[in-house]
């Protein structure tokens, strides 16, 4: 059974996908930390280290991702965690732009995985699987 | 000091408001003296004040639209406004402020701003007004020709509705409950009711000066299967607390349901008792207005389909004969959109309300009935709140959240129980699946559950958290009742 932290970074408080998220990474077996809506990155990192998690599900809905999730990568490595996995998803700019981009970006900012608005989270709970199994 | 609901004194408000001036650079601004912010908000012609023109709309029985809209830079800004007047025909313009702001966290904001300017694109998800200060919010206000209103989600937002009022701003969206519960993770309703008792008190202030300046609790709260009768309760509290503090003009607020029916119904009765309240408690000269948020959960990706989807709102608010209609555009799904997306979605609505003027929703059995049920739990809720409070909505409200007695699904506030779960009947109409502490008698249980049963029944599965999950999902995949569990028939 892994252990991955999940929530919604900075000052965003979009809390239903959050909740799903939960529920059904909980059904798929996973141990499921949740810090919840308005989390910053130190407590994603916090969260991870106290509970030895082996991924970080980061959801950011309100467009501010980018400038939220800024050094993240930096600071895990930092915190000792470069072994973490980093994902996110939701709606993680602001406003609609051409996914392959946002997806570069986001994947130069140091994050395994980036994943585009409306993505049901049972898709990709087989990347995660996949991915820690590799790990 | 318990809080109460009562009247902040002058001395009180103007000894609170210094220290607020205090908590950014821009309070200090002397346009921010009470004379001179009176002096100011004297000069708004009508055509510009948001009271008035509701007054306007009202008489004349029309049906108005507003978008949400804001970008980080002032110049910008002014344009993105013009473009929806010009091109989407806005009745109202709002602007939609950033998220860093709405936590009170300026240096953020400063930083973003800085960002935006370098990058050349906006980098927030809205116009921070505190950092632009009276500077920028005035100069949008006088770039634009329809009145203008702060729409936010800020459980602190003193310094904020200071600001937009002394620029010329004539409406601000918001409530101690309705900017906390959805808003916020653990700011105590204690906290956020004597913040906005004191936005209350200010509009209050100007209204002893002949200023009428229109205050809207947020009607959707989490936007995602709120049950009418809740956002309806406290809708019609946060008018009370507002109208204690001497507001005048209140437009009370209600989110696109589904079911054609349950949304006029929730729309009649919305005005009907909140009018029937304010007078119940003591507040007779309050101008009570309606306004229609159109789908406020997850919307389709595709553009026609989001389309489509806005034309329903903008006729279901039209028949329900609602005020104001807060629009959506195409882009919803994917992020803030362009001016162009923003004012399709206005011009789409636009044309259903003109379209249907003169046309309202048929009064029938099914109507009535879904209204006696509306009315029948708003008066459960508000009388027990008001029990718990000792005979004070206030204290009522700290105390009914914290027994659960109000209870407003999937919010992220701890100040929420969080028992309660929503799911659809077999038509859509949005009905109780888990009451929590919700202080129903057995009559209304029954009414839900019966109605529940029915549809797990033509579905072949229990009634369960799966049909609301389903339902959360439906309308972005273009149903209204979801069942993942279903197959569509194929010739
Ligand atoms: C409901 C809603 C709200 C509610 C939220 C209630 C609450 N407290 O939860 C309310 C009305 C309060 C609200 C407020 C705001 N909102 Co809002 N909101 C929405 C809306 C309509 C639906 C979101 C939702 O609940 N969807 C249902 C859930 C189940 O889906 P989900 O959140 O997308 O999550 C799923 C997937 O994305 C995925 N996922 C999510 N995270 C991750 C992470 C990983 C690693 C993976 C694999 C998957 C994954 O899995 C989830 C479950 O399946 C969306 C637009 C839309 N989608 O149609 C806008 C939207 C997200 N909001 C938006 C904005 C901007 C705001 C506001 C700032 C107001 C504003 N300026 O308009 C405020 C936010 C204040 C704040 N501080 O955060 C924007 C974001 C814009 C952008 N990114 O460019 C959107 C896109 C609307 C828009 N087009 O403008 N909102």
């Amino acid at each position: 059974m892994y252990t991955v932290v999940i929530g919604v970074i900075g000052a965003d408080v979009h809390a239903v996908g959050n909740k799903i998220i939960d529920h059904v990474l909980k059904e798929h077996g996973f141990n499921v930390v949740n810090i919840g809506v308005l989390s910053s990155q130190e407590d994603f990192i916090n969260a991870a280290i106290e509970t030895d998690a082996k991924a970080i599900l980061v959801s950011s809905l309100y467009g501010h991702g980018e400038l939220d999730c800024k050094y993240m990568k930096e600071n895990m490595v930092e915190a000792g965690l470069s072994h973490v996995k980093l994902y996110v998803g939701g709606n993680i700019v602001v406003g609609k732009q051409d996914f392959t981009e946002v997806e570069e970006r986001f994947k130069k900012m140091g994050f395994d995985r980036v994943y585009p608005p409306g993505t049901n989270i049972e898709h990709a709970v087989g990347d995660i699987k996949e991915d820690l199994a590799d790990a | 000091m318990m809080i109460m609901n009562k009247k902040l004194s002058k001395e009180e408000f103007f000894k609170k408001r210094e220290e607020i001036r205090s908590h950014w650079p821009t309070g200090a601004d002397e346009r921010l003296e009470f004379e001179k912010a009176v002096a100011l908000l004297k000069s708004v012609p009508d055509s510009k004040n948001f009271a008035k023109k509701l007054r306007f709309a009202k008489e004349h029985d029309l049906t108005m639209i507003q978008p949400r809209a804001g970008v980080a830079l002032v110049d910008q800004h002014i344009e993105l406004m013009q473009f929806l007047e010009k091109h989407g025909k806005a009745d109202f313009l709002p602007s939609t402020i950033d998220s860093y702001t709405r936590q009170n966290r300026y240096s953020h904001a400063e930083d973003a701003i800085k960002q935006s300017l370098k990058q050349k694109r906006s980098m927030l998800n809205g116009f921070p007004a505190v950092n632009h200060g009276i500077d920028g919010c005035h100069k949008v206000f006088e770039n634009v020709n329809v009145p203008l209103q702060a729409r936010h989600g800020t459980p602190d937002a003193r310094l904020l509705s200071e600001i937009i009022h002394a620029s010329g701003w004539t409406s601000n969206e918001g409530g101690g409950i309705s900017y906390n519960i959805p808003y916020a993770k653990n700011i105590s309703l204690e906290d956020t009711i004597r913040y906005w008792q004191y936005c209350d008190r200010l509009v209050g202030l100007y209204a002893e000066e002949g200023i009428e300046l229109n205050r809207e609790p947020f009607g959707p709260l989490t936007g995602t299967l709120v049950p009418p009768s809740i956002s309806h309760t406290i809708a019609i509290i946060e008018a009370i607390l507002a109208a204690e503090q001497g507001v005048k003009n209140i437009t009370v607020g209600y989110g696109q349901c589904g079911n054609i029916t349950q949304d006029v119904a929730a729309l009649q009765t919305l005005d009907s008792l909140t009018n029937y309240y304010l007078k119940i408690f003591g507040y007779d000269d309050v101008f009570v207005t309606t306004v229609m948020h159109q789908w406020m959960g997850g919307f389709p990706s595709d553009e026609a389909e989001a389309m489509s989807l806005i034309s329903l709102g903008a006729t279901v608010a039209t028949l329900g004969n609602a005020t104001k209609i807060i629009t959506k555009s195409p882009h919803e799904s994917q992020g803030i959109p362009t001016k162009e997306a923003n004012a399709e979605g206005l011009r789409a609505s636009k044309l259903m309300t003109r379209m249907l003027k003169t046309q309202r929703y048929p009064s029938d059995d099914v109507l009535k009935a879904e209204k006696e049920m509306i009315e029948k739990e708003v008066k459960t809720l508000l009388y027990a709140t008001l029990n718990i409070g000792k005979g004070d909505f206030a204290q009522g409200v700290i105390q009914a959240f914290k027994h659960g007695i109000l209870d407003i699904p999937f919010a992220p506030s701890e100040m929420n129980h969080g028992k309660i779960l929503p799911a659809r009947d077999l038509r859509g109409n949005i009905r109780i699946l888990e009451f929590g502490n919700l202080p129903f008698d057995d009559e209304i249980k029954r009414f839900h559950k019966d109605a529940l049963e029915a549809r797990g029944k033509a579905e072949g599965r229990p009634v369960s958290f799966k049909m609301t999950i389903d339902d959360i999902y439906a309308v972005s995949q273009g149903i209204l009742v979801g069942n993942s569990e279903y197959k569509e028939p194929s010739l």
